[in-house]
């Protein structure tokens, strides 16, 4: 990955040069086998200070390294066994077909589970640590496996560990106990791992869609000559109050727009931080020479705005679109006239603004 | 694509020469036209600041990473007489002078990151950090 | 003067290429008021069109020259902040209050020609 190596090269100068402009947990140098597992961990935020948390939230400690040390080689030993209790547990369900029905994946998952066994009792759970979880949460992913299904199976694999422990230390069950619970944190930690990712990236394609359906809510449309409509529907937090500001002093620019009529009715929220974010736009808009109409407020709306203490004068409001679109139309410069067919043309009224 | 560049701040030229590295670097990085804008005119505060009250000072700007993303991180250090109240000078609407009007709180704004270290007769370091969205 | 200052009509246009030292300001506003009195200039354009940046000095400074033209007895149109550079000072909390503002020099000329209340932003 390109953008990785520039940035671990960006790094190791940094620290060379000392000039320290640089803050721990910025950049992650981790071997790049890895790639869409590290790529996932920064999007999820997994640096070494998550990771140092995550550790302390399932309270692994120096003493919980020791007993696991103690039982290494009770696991590494038996990987294979451990393993295959596992998968065989998947295969008798219908739902773990997903992963032991698939050829290639069903060996790859074994081959990672195989690695996930051995560094579990490895004693070093920092972030390369983590990127193994995460490629096998990414392969359970992609293969459709659910997370009920990966959890049960998962369970019944330390119940074998448990089974174990207790005839190694036969005569010291409360040792058996003791060193099964601090596995368990182990266990718990990658359980939070692997569940958060399989989460993280069954909400990406609801973030996507979120992002489009945002960059297309801010309509900007130019109804008269210098005269411009926004209609504005939903929530507006700052990043869509910034969206339609600057699509606002945009459109101001390309159409030589005079009059802006912003019209909320349909928001669903307005309260003094929206009320805010529509004070600024207003106001760079008017930096900009034109002036902004604010419709579809309404008067309780208003009221309780101007009891919070909003200027509502800066947002020149009308209550409806109509009205508003008529007090825009006169200050760009219409005169609005109507004919009516019905009467003939002797009598059209000249209703100007 | 340029890495960090220092620029010695004395004169008020040199402002605009700071903010002019400030945009160079975030449009290198693909930082929108607005956010250049806004890091731009950041760094024209804080370059300001330092020849008001300091005389003399350095800005550095340069490229940062975390957690996949890329950003512009600017320092600007000084010798001067330091804030003596930071929490007073960080408060929206203080100013001390005639020069001083919106500078702090609203440079703030205007990044993602701020911290402001000073004591008085210690100068200032301002760090601004802006992440690509 | 490193500033164009333009007449057309009974009116001066500033236009400001690039940002200006505090004593190349101090220079405009000065030139700004004699040529208001010299040439009898009923209306004063400052042309920010080719600004990318205005920051709080400079937003100060506008004021201060627009306000300077007032005292000589002028209307001031300050025009062609461009949507970044109006973005930026909105977010900076700084604000033209008080002085009048167009999108571009033909929109300032067109304000400053007519009389009309109701067209004026800002003012």
């Amino acid at each position: 990955m390109c953008g990785l190596v520039r940035a671990a090269k960006l790094t190791l100068s940094r620290e060379a040069s000392g000039s320290g402009a640089f803050s721990k947990g910025d950049v992650i140098l981790v071997d790049s086998q890895h790639t869409p597992s590290l790529l996932l961990m920064r999007e999820m935020g997994l640096n070494e200070q998550d990771v140092a948390r995550r550790q302390y939230i399932v309270g692994l400690e120096a003493t919980d390294l020791e007993r696991i040390a103690g039982v290494r080689s009770l696991i590494t030993e038996h990987v294979e066994e451990y393993a295959s209790v596992f998968f065989d547990y998947l295969a008798a369900l219908e739902e773990g077909r997903a992963v032991t029905g698939n050829r290639p994946v069903a060996e790859r998952a074994r081959q990672l589970k195989r690695e996930h066994l051995v560094a579990m009792v490895g004693e070093q759970y920092g972030t390369g640590y983590v990127a193994q979880r995460l490629e096998l949460a990414l392969l359970y992913n992609k293969a459709g496996l659910e997370l009920r299904v990966f959890l049960a199976a998962f369970h019944h694999l330390l119940k074998a560990i448990g089974g174990a422990l207790l005839d190694h230390f036969e005569t010291d069950p409360r040792r058996a106990f003791d060193t099964f619970m601090s596995l368990k944190k182990v266990a718990f930690f990658d359980i939070g791992v692997t569940v958060d990712a399989m989460v993280f990236e069954r909400e990406r394609v609801i973030r996507q869609q979120q992002a489009a359906i945002r960059e297309l809510s801010t309509p900007v449309l130019q109804i008269r000559d210098r005269l411009l409509l926004l209609p504005i529907i939903g929530i507006i937090d700052t990043h869509r109050a910034r969206l339609i500001t600057e699509g606002l002093l945009r459109a101001i620019r390309a159409n030589r727009a005079k009059v802006a009529v912003m019209d909320v009715t349909g928001v669903a929220t307005i309260d003094s931080r929206v009320a805010n974010h529509l004070i600024q736009t207003v106001t760079a808009a008017k930096l900009m020479g034109a002036s902004v109409i604010v419709t579809g407020l309404s008067a309780e709306v208003a009221q309780s705005l101007v009891a919070l203490g909003i200027d509502l004068t800066k947002l020149n409001t009308v209550g409806d679109l109509q009205g508003g679109m008529e007090e825009a139309e006169a200050l760009v410069g219409y005169r609005v006239t109507s004919t009516d067919k019905r009467r003939g043309p002797a009598a059209s009224d000249d209703a100007s603004s | 694509m340029p890495s960090e560049i220092s620029v010695p701040i004395e004169r008020e030229h040199d402002i605009v020469t700071a903010r002019q590295a400030g945009r160079e670097l975030a449009a290198a990085l693909g930082f929108s036209s607005t956010d250049q804008t806004l890091l731009a005119t950041a760094i024209s505060e804080i370059a300001r600041n330092i020849v008001t009250y300091a005389g003399k000072g350095t800005i550095a700007v340069g490229r940062v990473d975390r957690d996949g993303r890329a950003g512009v991180v600017v320092i600007a250090r000084d010798d001067g007489p330091g804030i003596t109240d930071i929490e007073l000078a960080m408060r929206d609407g203080y100013s001390t002078g005639k020069s001083l009007g919106v500078g702090l709180p609203g440079t703030r704004r205007l990044v993602d990151e701020f911290e402001l270290v000073s004591a008085p007769g210690a100068g200032t370091t301002v760090t601004l950090k802006k992440w690509l969205r | 003067m490193s500033v164009p200052i333009l007449k057309q009509g009974d009116v001066l246009i500033a236009s400001i290429q690039a940002a200006l030292s505090d004593r190349d300001l101090v220079e405009l506003r000065d030139e700004i008021a004699g040529r208001i009195g010299r040439l009898r200039a009923r209306g004063v354009i400052i042309d920010l069109t080719a600004l990318d940046v205005l920051d709080s000095f400079a937003t100060r400074t506008i004021r201060d020259i627009a306000c300077t033209a007032r005292l000589r007895g002028a209307r001031s149109v300050v025009v062609g902040i461009q949507p970044d550079v109006a973005f930026a000072m909105v977010q900076l909390g700084l604000s033209l209050d008080g002085v009048a503002t167009a999108l571009d020099l033909e929109e300032g000329l067109a304000l400053l020609g007519t009389r009309q209340g109701s067209r004026a932003v800002g003012n």
